[in-house]
């Protein structure tokens, strides 16, 4: 891992105050062309960003920065792992960290191919400055979105974790929309019950009418509204 | 026999050996040498030779000295009969035993040995004249000449009339010995001797009384003597053929005769011819020795009884002539009546035996007809002139089992009958109508059938029969012949099934089957080959006596046509067998088959026949014309692949570092526009830039060094031969894509430094464009390669008639290209090779169409030097 330490030490002082709230986003770069990844680390570097750099795919898999909030500018055709199969690895592990491609020679299939599996973008060498940092401000937009997204689905569902068993029976039926009499009855329990469980749910969810106990039901991972 | 005057020598000792062979057999023995002692006598005079031949044969027949001996002997004493017979007082003239052996003699003696013969009868008679007849010598001998006369005549007579050896036989021989001999011969002896006695009035005799006596003494000694005579030389060294019971009835018989001759003669019998009947038995019984023996025996009894005076023929001296006479009759009509008889049961005999052997012979040809008839290895049969069977032989019977008698039944004929029990039910009708038809006509029969075996076995039979007519031309008999052909049939069947198998094997195989006679000329084709004929040409009957040439070019792809003909004639006139393959014409289209033509030979190894097979192979050729194309296409892909990866790759290289210089260039104008500006940054950045531009440039340099590093493979190499073997590399493909290619070298092309491979290159390239640029076009694609010296370089121009080059500036230039599927790389590579090398690539466009690339390469000056 070669993170660039000086630039990151000379930041602007905009840059300065993103990183003082703790989570500055990072730009990863893998190139394995040492000219290309220095050229692309310097103008990242100089729009503002905070990039760091990697020579192959392995070393970014080793180097456990993909936690961290940014994007990843990744060349399609290196040794090893491609970019592409790197795009495929992440998706599988349930990783959506934003891409974007950069490749020397692009053809369609393969631009389409990148796209569908839901890259940012797909951009070819030589690269106008604009369009790259564009690209990237786009990503790490939709990387902060699916972060703070992130948040409130793990508080829903901490906030699930505190219910009964019955109670979440009943939150599901709930959120199906159904009657207290159908749950009572489809429960073998009383109406009255139903309606005491119901209450218990509202404020443990914390929720302050039906509609928004709906809306955080909606967001709880699909497992969890199965089970 | 005669005589020629001028045979001499060997060929007379030769014929006399023939003459005396019966009563001489020492004659050849005692000729020869005085025969072959003598040649000078040839040469002398002619007539001295002829009389000393004559005189030389004479002395070599001299007769055996006991022959003589005896006969002088015998002579003698049939004088001393005479003597003692002659009753009448004073005359000698009585019967004369002498002259019948004289003329036996003389009969069975050759006639060059006569004289010996004549002079012991002369000693012979006048030793008896000197001891009993006491006659002047004069008239002695002239008697003896008149008894010499009578033998000779005799004896020459009987030889003349009488067949040789005289046997006395037959009743001609018998007759013409009584009459010549007996009658004629003696007229001269009895004029003579009694000419003789008038002459020398001996005893008074006058010539008249003296004749007759003289004359009947004499025959009536011949009639007895000469066949005892002949008895005795004829039996001489013969043996006793007579059996036991011959034997005893020769001596019953001898004693009868006796008995009745002694009782006859001495009187107790009335008269003498009572001897007749015993005389006449021992003829008829023993034939000629019988009457000879018992004629002598008679005329000894006779004489005996009438000397004894016991006979009735002695008397009184009156009655002594005529009784003398009378005894002479008896004797003689006793000869005469016993040789007669004995010549008719001799000829009565043989008749019989003749009868006998003719009888037996009969016998024995009829059995060997009728073994014939049953032995031969055939049916032999009759019919009626109704068709009824009215006998088969022994072979026929023994095959049906059955015999004609065998076929009489009630209600049918025996014709129908046999052919019911006897013909195959399935030729049975056909075999009746036939034989009827036959039977109407009188048409000759010819069929072949099966006929029934007597165990039940069918078996192929070839019958013919046919008509014996009578002189008004009706049919008598039908004759028939059957044989059995059973195993022929079997084995023509045999053929025919090995015939068929082999006709359907040669039908039924999947390949096309000719043959021809050596003259090329096509006389058999397979039922394949026929029905490929009927489906391909339009009328096959107009093809009656197709010639290959005609056939050829029906049937063959009209390309390959005059190479197969021409292949054909090849084989026809070496002798050599031959493979080809060409495109038959089929009735949708042509099809790749293969034909192979070997000759049989006979022994002298001239060729017989010739013999074709063709096989289709379209199949095999059209998948591996896939195959090839498969390859082809397969090293096409590797050839784009390796030069879409070389341009991918210069244009990473490129790339990489041209994307640097980009990257860092908005990265220092970055930094320079911030504010305040970081210089250091920019500083460093455009530091970056220089390097990495500098890296781009190295790329290029390299990329063009590529080309270079071939340098010093280069040798000195003749350009016709590069071009050989890059026209070999195309071949292939132009022959799928149908276009000739055609070389032109001038000769004395100096050799050129290059690099084998590159140059290949760049003409596998110019070729196959070429060849895709008249892909849509013409289908008399041709692709010109020509190559000639100008000046100090050797131009090679690659000429096609494609659609032609529209942009002949800039097709050089990477990356250009008019083809879908091609990169522009390949004229731009050709380019630099041949730049490479020092010489110059360009094109031209033809007219009307088609375009020429051209690129020269310099001579090389120490190779030409």
């Amino acid at each position: 891992m070669t993170v660039d330490q000086l630039p990151l030490r000379r930041s602007t002082p905009s840059s300065q105050q993103r990183r003082a709230e703790a989570e500055q986003p990072l730009v990863i770069i893998v190139d394995d062309d040492a000219s290309v990844r220095e050229a692309l680390s310097e103008l990242i570097l100089s729009a503002g960003f905070l990039p760091v750099s990697f020579t192959s795919t392995r070393e970014l898999l080793d180097a456990d920065v993909l936690e961290s909030p940014g994007c990843l500018i990744l060349d399609v055709r290196m040794p090893g792992t491609s970019g592409l199969d790197l795009q495929h690895h992440l998706a599988k592990n349930g990783n959506p960290k934003p891409i974007i491609f950069l490749t020397g020679h692009g053809d369609i299939p393969m631009t389409v191919q990148a796209m569908k599996a839901g890259a940012v973008d797909f951009l070819t060498k030589p690269v106008r400055d604009q369009t790259l940092l564009d690209a990237v401000i786009t990503g790490i937009a939709v990387d902060a979105k699916r972060r703070a997204d992130a948040v409130i689905v793990k508080r829903n569902v901490e906030r699930v974790e505190t219910l009964t068993p019955r109670e979440r029976e009943v939150l599901r039926e709930v959120a199906r929309g159904r009657l207290n009499k159908q749950i009572a009855f489809d429960l073998g329990i009383s109406e009255v019950t139903v309606k005491l469980h119901r209450g218990n749910v509202m404020r443990k969810m914390e929720a302050a009418s039906i509609g928004e106990l709906i809306r955080t039901w909606e967001t709880l991972p699909a497992p969890m509204r199965q089970a | 026999m005669t005589i020629a005057p001028n045979s001499l020598g060997e060929t007379d000792s030769n014929a006399t050996l023939a003459l005396t062979h019966d009563l001489d057999r020492s004659g050849p023995g005692s000729g020869r040498p005085f025969a072959t002692n003598e040649p000078g006598l040839i040469r002398g005079n002619m007539i001295s030779d002829l009389e000393r031949g004559r005189l030389s044969r004479v002395w070599s027949h001299r007769p055996q000295f006991l022959h003589l001996g005896l006969f002088i002997t015998a002579y003698v004493l049939g004088c001393g009969f005479a003597q003692s017979l002659a009753i009448i007082p004073g005359t000698g003239i009585s019967i004369w035993p002498p002259s019948g052996l004289f003329i036996a003699t003389l009969v069975f003696a050759s006639r060059y040995s006569w004289p010996w013969w004549v002079l012991g009868a002369c000693v012979a008679e006048l030793f008896s004249n000197f001891l009993w007849f006491h006659t002047p010598l004069p008239a002695a001998f002239l008697i003896f000449a008149g008894n010499a006369l009578e033998a000779v005549t005799g004896a020459w007579l009987v030889n003349q009339t009488c067949k040789r050896p005289v046997r006395l036989e037959t009743l001609r021989d018998v007759l013409a010995f009584v009459v010549l001999a007996a009658g004629v011969a003696p007229v001269a002896s009895a004029t003579v001797g009694s000419a003789a006695l008038a002459w020398f009035g001996i005893q008074s005799q006058s010539f008249a009384t003296a004749w007759p006596l003289w004359w009947i003494g004499d025959a009536t000694g011949v009639l007895i003597v000469a066949p005892l005579a002949l008895v005795v030389f004829q039996n001489w060294r013969g043996k006793a053929q007579l059996s036991a019971a011959r034997w005893m009835e020769a001596c019953v018989l001898g004693l009868i005769f006796l008995g009745i001759a002694a009782l006859s003669l001495s009187g107790y019998l009335p008269f003498a011819y009572i001897i007749m009947p015993p005389l006449l038995w021992a003829a008829v019984r023993f034939e000629f020795r019988g009457a000879a023996v018992a004629l002598t025996v008679l005329a000894l009894i006779t004489a005996v009884f009438t000397i004894s005076g016991a006979s009735q023929f002695a008397g009184d001296p009156e009655s002594q002539k005529h009784n003398q006479i009378m005894l002479q009759l008896f004797l003689g009509i006793s000869a005469f009546s016993a040789l007669v008889v004995a010549a008719i049961s001799r000829q009565h005999q043989a008749a019989v035996l003749t009868l006998r052997e003719s009888l037996e012979a009969l016998r024995d040809r009829e059995r060997e007809l009728s073994q014939l008839v049953d032995m031969v290895p055939s049916h032999v049969w009759r019919l009626t002139p109704d068709g009824e069977p009215t006998f088969f032989n022994k072979r026929m019977v023994d095959f049906l089992g059955l015999d004609v008698t065998d076929l009489d039944k009630q209600g049918i004929g025996r014709l129908a009958a046999m052919i019911a029990a006897t013909v195959h039910p399935d030729d049975a009708a056909a075999f009746g109508d036939t034989l009827s038809h036959c039977l109407a006509t009188g048409e000759r029969f010819s069929m072949r059938y099966r006929l029934r075996r007597a165990d039940g076995v069918y078996h192929w039979m070839s019958s013919r029969a046919e008509p014996m007519r009578d002189h008004a031309g009706l049919i008598v008999q039908w004759y028939g012949l059957c044989h059995d052909i059973d195993d022929q049939m079997q084995a023509e069947e045999a053929l025919r099934r090995s015939e068929l198998q082999l006709q359907q094997m040669i039908d039924a195989v999947p390949v096309r089957i000719w043959s021809a006679v050596p003259t090329g000329g096509p006389v058999y084709f397979n039922k394949r080959y026929q029905d490929h004929f009927r489906a391909v040409i339009a009328n096959v009957e107009r093809l009656r006596e197709p010639r290959i040439e005609e056939l050829l070019q029906e049937l063959v792809h009209p390309e390959d046509a005059p190479e197969v003909l021409r292949t054909l004639l090849t084989c026809f006139e070496t002798g050599g067998g031959s493979a080809m393959r060409f495109r038959w014409r089929e009735k949708d289209g042509y099809r790749w088959a293969e034909c192979r033509v070997e000759p049989r030979r006979d022994e002298d190894g001239a060729v017989v026949q010739w013999y074709g097979v063709s096989l289709d192979i379209d199949e095999e050729v059209r998948a591996r014309e896939a195959l090839r194309q498969a390859s082809d296409k397969l090293a096409q892909a590797t050839q784009a692949a390796s030069l879409a990866e070389l341009s991918a790759s210069i244009a990473h290289e490129v790339n990489q570092p041209l994307a640097a210089i980009v990257a860092n260039s908005h990265a220092c104008h970055r930094w320079l526009g911030a504010v305040p500006p970081n210089v250091e940054r920019a500083k460093i950045t455009a530091e970056r830039i220089i390097r990495d531009a500098n890296s781009a440039a190295d790329v290029v340099g390299r990329i063009r060094a590529l080309f270079k590093q071939s340098t010093e493979t280069r040798t000195n190499g003749a350009l016709s031969s590069v071009i050989a073997e890059a026209r070999d590399l195309v071949t292939e493909e132009a022959m799928r894509r149908g276009v000739r290619i055609s070389v032109d070298v001038e000769s004395d092309i100096p050799l050129v430094a290059l690099d084998r491979v590159q140059i290949q290159q760049v003409l596998v390239n110019l070729i196959r464009n070429g060849m895709e640029a008249m892909d849509s076009g013409a289908d008399d694609g041709v692709i010109s390669i020509r190559v000639r010296p100008i000046g100090d370089v050797v131009q090679t121009e690659v000429r096609d008639r494609g659609r032609g080059v529209e942009f002949p500036d800039r097709i050089f230039e990477p990356f250009f290209t008019t083809k879908e599927q091609g990169m522009g790389m390949g004229l731009a590579i050709c380019r630099s090779i041949i730049e490479s090398h020092s010489g110059r690539l360009w094109v031209e466009k033809n007219e009307p169409r088609g375009a020429t690339f051209i690129f020269t390469l310099p001579v090389e000056m120490e190779a030409a030097s």
